[in-house]
C-alpha cells in the first residue's frame, strides 16, 4: 500500500517541486528570522515550560478550568473525542445552529468534527484559505501549516470554478474571491469554532495566531464561540507565552510575527447587545497517557510549528498525504501513534530516515527520530517481526556466519559486477540498483588485508573499529587510516572478534540483536589496551560512543558489561576528529602536491549527532586543497543504512537532489567521512555516468601525505 | 523608539504617518477619506469613539464628510470601506499595535473594512510585548489583539498576497502631542 502511495507522490511533480522549493527557501528565511535571537536559549525556555505542564498535567488542567470559569467561560474537559463531538452537536442543536464558520484547528481535524457536524445537517465552512480549498476539493491537508501546498493556482481555480463559481487562475483575484464568498458565510454563521495555539492556566486565556484574520472574524461575528483546545497547548504561567510568541511564527513560516495574535479571556457583550456565549473544550484524547510515558512525554513540548516537516529530506519529496495522517511528517507520526493507536503509525514510522535534521530546528527540543525509533521498537515488540526480518537478523547476530556469507557474496556477485560496481540485479532486487549502483563486495576484506600491513611498533596504540562497509566493501579506507595513524607514530590494532556495530538492527527496532552486537563488540574491543578506539564511519562512532551503553541497559545486561561499555566509550574518536588533531599537532605532514578543489558532504551522524563539521574541512584544507561548498551540504544523501533498501525510490530521489547540488559546484571531487555516504553518492555518480570522484576524506588525506 | 517602531511596521507592510498634533492628524484622516471614498455612496467610513474624538465636533465632521458613520453595528461596519479606531499601545520590536476591545465595536472597525486606520499616541509605544503586558491585566480584558501589518496569506503556491479576511491596508497615525 504505502509503496504505491510513495510512487504516486514521487511522480507528482507539483508536490515534490512545491515542497522542495519551499523547504529550500524556508531554511534560508528561517535562519534570517532568528537573527539576533538566541535560539538555543529560547527553545530551552519553551521546552522547560512545556515539560513542566507534561509533568503536572492534571493539576494545570484544573487551574485552567478554574481561571477560565472565573472569567465567565464555559469549560468542558474530556478525555474522549466522542464527548467533544457530542458537546458541540448538542450545543448547536440547542441554539438552532444552521451554519458554522471555523478557523484552522488541528484538534477538530483529529476528531473529524466536520464530518459529524455535516451528518447532523449543519453547514460547516473552513475559513483559512488553504483549509477552505482543501475542504472544497474534498481532500485532506498535505502539510500542517500549509494545507494546500500540493495544489497549483490552476488546481485551485478548477476547484473554485467547480464548487463555487467560475474564476480564472489568478492568485490575487482568487484571494479576493475567497474574501467575498467567505465574508457572506461569516455574516450568516450562528457559531464560530476555533482552535488555540496557547492556553494559559494562570489567567484562563486562549491565544490564537493567524495571518489572514479569519480567526478574529470566527470569534467575533457569530454569537457562539467554541474553542477546541488540546491540553498540550497549556502553559502554566502568563510569562511562558513570550518565548512561544517569538518562536512560533519564526519556526512556522519564518515570520517575525503573524498579522494577528488574539488573546481571548472572557465573554463580552455581543454585537446584538446580548451576552456572548463562550465555550472552551479541553481535549485530552490520550495526551495524559503521553504525559505519563517516560520516553514520549517530550511529545507534549510540541508547539505545532511544523518546522520538522519543512526541514525533512523525505517529507519534501512525498508530502503529508503519504507521510502522515491527520498530523503529518515526523511529529505527525508520533501524534498518529498516540491519537489513532500504535498500529496506525506502522507504515509511516518507517519513512523517517533518522537524519536528525528536525532535532536541530525543533523549538520544543523534541528528539523526533529517537521517538520514532521507540515506536519502531514497540511495534516490533507488539507485532513481532516478519519471517524475512527475523532471518536476516539471526544472521547478523552470528558474526562467523555473517562474515562467511559476506565472503561468499563476493564470489556470487561476479556475474553482476563491473568495475567495482553492481549495476543491475535480477528482477525483484532490481529496485535496489535502479537509482544507484551498489558497491561490489571486496575480494579480500580489510580484516585479511590488515594482517599483511607492516606497521612500525609504537607505545601509542589505536584500536580500529572497521564496521561492515569498510571491512567488506571499502577496505582501502581502512588501509588509508592505518597509513595516516602510522605516520603520526600510532600503531593500529584490529581485534578480529569485532562485528557489525548493530545499527541495522537498532534502526529497525530489533533491539535484542542490536544489544548482542553491542556486547560482542564491547568484549572484543576492551580485550586489548589502547589509547584510542577509532572508527571512520560516524554511524559506528555513534554506536561505540553512546548506543552500546544504551542498548545494554535497555536489554537488561549486567553491570559489568555496561561498565566496560562506558570505559570503552571514553576512548572513542571519530577518525575525522582524531586525524584533525594529529594534523594540528604537526604529526601528519603533507607534500606540496597539486592544488585540488573539492566539495564536502556532511554525513548526518557526523554533523548532527557528533557535532563534527569544521574538522574534516580543516584537515583537507591543511593538505593544500581548496573547497567549493555545495548547497545543503549537510542534507542527507538518502542512504540511511538499510533505509535505501526499504525505500529505494525515496532514497534515490533524495540522492538525485544531492547530485544536482554537487554538479552545480562544478567540482570533480566530493569528500565525505562516512563509507555509507561514499557508497550512496558514488553509486549515484556511477549510475549517471558523471565524471566525479567520491572519496572518504581519509583516503584523500593519505594520498596527499608527505 | 518611534523610529524602530516605524521601521518594523513598514517592514510588514504597515503605513506609518506621524503628526505633531491631533489637529494635523485629523486633517490627514479627512484628506484620506476624501481621496479614498466617495461622499455620494452611503456610509463608507466607520469611526469608533475614542479619546481622539473627544473635543472633535462630530456633527460638523459629518456635514463635511457625510460618508462617515459614528454609529457602529454589524451592518455599518461590514459595508464600510474604511474603519477608524484608536489603539492602546505600539510595540517597537515588531511594529505591532495592541488593540484592547472591551467594546466589540472597536474590533469591528479593525476586522471588517478593507482599510484600517489606527490612531496611536506616540507616548504609548513600548519597546516589546513584555512591557505592554506588564501594564495590563490580561484576564480582565475580554479580547486583545496584537495587530502586525495588514491581513495576509501565502496559501496558494506560497505567493504572499495582502488582504484576505482582514484589512488589506493598515494605516497607522501616530500623534506626538496627544
Amino acid at each position: 500500500m504505502i509503496k504505491e502511495e510513495i510512487k504516486k507522490a514521487l511522480q507528482n511533480a507539483n508536490l515534490g517541486g512545491a515542497l522542495t522549493r519551499f523547504s529550500e527557501a524556508y531554511a534560508v528565511s528561517r535562519a534570517r528570522a532568528y537573527e539576533g535571537l538566541n535560539f538555543e536559549e529560547l527553545r530551552e525556555k519553551i521546552a522547560r515550560a512545556k515539560a513542566y505542564v507534561a509533568e503536572n498535567l492534571e493539576e494545570i488542567v484544573q487551574t485552567f478550568i478554574r481561571s477560565a470559569e472565573k472569567n465567565g467561560a464555559k469549560v468542558f474537559y474530556t478525555k474522549s473525542p466522542e464527548e467533544v463531538r457530542k458537546y458541540i452537536i448538542e450545543l448547536a442543536k440547542k441554539h438552532n445552529v444552521k451554519s458554522i464558520v471555523k478557523s484552522k484547528s488541528m484538534a477538530t481535524e483529529e476528531i473529524h468534527l466536520n464530518k459529524y457536524l455535516k451528518d447532523e445537517g449543519i453547514e460547516v465552512n473552513e475559513t483559512d484559505l488553504g483549509e477552505w480549498i482543501i475542504q472544497l476539493a474534498g481532500q485532506r491537508p498535505s502539510h500542517m501549516v500549509l494545507p494546500a501546498i500540493h495544489l497549483t493556482r490552476y488546481d485551485v481555480s478548477e476547484v473554485f470554478t467547480k464548487k463555487v463559481e467560475p474564476i480564472e487562475p489568478d492568485i490575487a483575484r482568487m484571494v479576493k474571491f475567497a474574501r467575498k464568498h467567505l465574508r457572506r458565510k461569516f455574516l450568516a454563521a450562528d457559531m464560530g469554532i476555533s482552535g488555540a495555539n496557547i492556553a494559559i492556566a494562570e489567567t484562563g486565556t486562549i491565544v490564537l495566531f493567524t495571518n489572514e484574520g479569519n480567526a478574529r472574524l470566527t470569534m467575533t461575528l457569530p454569537k457562539i464561540h467554541v474553542a477546541v483546545v488540546g491540553v498540550e497547548k497549556l502553559v502554566a504561567r502568563f510569562e511562558d507565552i513570550f518565548p512561544i510568541i517569538r518562536a512560533l511564527p519564526r519556526s512556522a513560516t519564518a515570520q517575525l510575527i503573524t498579522s494577528y495574535i488574539s488573546f481571548v479571556s472572557k465573554p463580552y457583550t455581543h454585537i446584538d447587545g446580548s451576552q456572548k456565549d463562550f465555550h472552551i473544550v479541553l481535549l485530552d484524547n490520550n495526551r495524559s497517557s503521553i504525559a505519563k510515558d517516560p520516553v514520549f512525554k517530550q511529545t507534549l513540548q510540541c508547539i505545532r510549528c511544523a518546522s520538522c516537516l519543512n526541514v525533512c529530506p523525505v517529507f519534501r519529496h512525498i508530502g503529508g498525504h503519504v507521510f502522515g495522517k491527520v498530523y503529518t511528517g515526523g511529529i505527525g507520526t508520533i501524534l498518529t501513534a498516540w491519537t489513532e493507536g500504535l498500529k496506525a503509525s506502522k507504515d509511516i514510522q518507517g519513512l523517517c530516515i533518522q537524519c536528525g535534521n528536525c532535532v536541530r530546528v525543533c523549538p520544543g527540543k523534541i528528539d523526533i527520530p529517537e521517538l520514532i525509533l521507540e515506536i519502531r521498537k514497540r511495534l516490533a515488540k507488539e507485532e513481532g517481526l516478519s519471517f524475512k526480518t527475523k532471518a536476516i537478523y539471526s544472521v547478523v547476530n552470528n558474526r562467523k556466519l555473517f562474515h562467511s556469507i559476506l565472503r561468499a557474496a563476493s564470489k556470487i556477485q561476479k556475474p553482476f559486477e563491473k568495475g567495482g560496481f553492481i549495476r543491475h540485479l535480477p528482477f525483484f532486487l532490481s529496485e535496489l540498483t535502479a537509482e544507484r549502483s551498489l558497491p561490489a563486495i571486496a575480494d579480500i576484506p580489510f580484516r585479511d588485508r590488515f594482517k599483511k600491513i607492516r606497521q612500525p611498533k609504537s607505545q601509542k596504540k589505536a584500536i580500529f573499529f572497521a564496521g561492515c562497509l569498510i571491512d567488506f566493501a571499502y577496505p582501502e579506507i581502512g588501509e588509508a587510516l592505518v597509513k595516516l595513524l602510522n605516520a603520526a607514530g600510532i600503531e593500529v590494532l584490529f581485534p578480529e572478534e569485532q562485528t557489525c556495530c548493530g545499527a541495522p538492527a537498532r534502526y529497525s527496532g530489533v533491539m535484542d540483536v542490536a544489544a548482542n552486537n553491542s556486547r560482542q563488540n564491547v568484549e572484543a574491543l576492551i580485550s586489548i589496551d589502547a589509547d584510542y578506539i577509532v572508527s571512520a564511519c560516524p554511524t559506528c562512532t555513534v554506536a561505540l560512543k553512546t548506543q552500546f551503553i544504551k542498548d545494554l541497559k535497555e536489554q537488561n545486561y549486567g553491570e559489568e558489561i555496561i561498565r566496560k561499555a562506558q570505559k570503552l566509550s571514553e576512548k572513542v574518536k571519530d577518525a575525522s576528529e582524531l586525524i584533525n588533531s594529529l594534523i594540528k599537532e604537526g604529526n601528519i605532514k603533507f607534500k606540496d602536491g597539486k592544488e585540488q578543489v573539492f566539495t564536502y558532504h556532511d554525513p548526518c551522524h557526523l554533523v548532527r549527532t557528533l557535532n563534527i563539521q569544521k574538522e574534516p574541512r580543516e584537515s583537507l584544507l591543511a593538505s593544500g586543497m581548496k573547497i567549493t561548498e555545495m548547497f545543503e551540504s549537510d542534507t542527507c544523501c538518502g542512504m540511511g543504512g538499510s533505509y535505501s533498501l526499504k525505500f529505494p525510490e525515496i532514497s534515490g530521489t533524495i540522492l538525485k537532489r544531492k547530485l544536482e547540488n554537487i554538479k552545480k559546484t562544478q567540482v570533480s571531487l566530493v569528500c565525505t567521512d562516512c563509507p555509507g555516504c561514499v557508497m550512496q553518492i558514488r553509486g549515484g555518480v556511477d549510475r549517471e555516468g558523471l565524471n566525479i570522484e567520491v572519496k572518504h576524506s581519509i583516503e584523500v588525506l593519505a594520498e596527499r601525505m608527505d | 523608539m518611534f523610529e524602530l517602531f516605524k521601521q518594523k511596521a513598514e517592514a510588514i507592510s504597515g503605513e506609518v504617518h506621524s503628526f505633531k498634533s491631533k489637529a494635523e492628524a485629523l486633517d490627514f484622516i479627512k484628506n484620506f477619506i476624501r481621496e479614498n471614498t466617495s461622499n455620494q455612496s452611503s456610509k463608507s467610513v466607520v469611526w469608533c469613539d475614542s479619546p481622539f474624538l473627544e473635543g472633535v465636533d462630530k456633527d460638523s465632521l459629518i456635514e463635511e464628510l457625510p460618508q462617515i458613520e459614528f454609529n457602529i453595528d454589524l451592518n455599518s461596519a461590514s459595508s464600510a470601506k474604511v474603519g477608524i479606531n484608536q489603539v492602546d499601545y505600539g510595540v517597537a520590536e515588531t511594529g505591532s499595535l495592541i488593540e484592547i476591545s472591551e467594546d466589540v465595536k472597536r474590533r469591528l472597525c479593525s476586522t471588517l473594512p478593507e482599510i484600517h486606520i489606527a490612531i496611536l499616541p506616540m507616548s504609548r509605544i513600548e519597546p516589546d510585548l513584555e512591557s505592554v503586558m506588564r501594564k495590563i491585566d490580561i484576564n480582565k480584558i475580554p479580547y486583545l489583539t496584537v495587530i502586525s501589518g495588514p491581513s495576509r496569506t501565502a496559501d496558494i503556491e506560497r505567493v504572499l498576497t495582502i488582504g484576505v479576511h482582514g484589512p488589506e491596508r493598515l494605516i497607522i497615525v501616530c500623534i506626538d502631542n496627544f
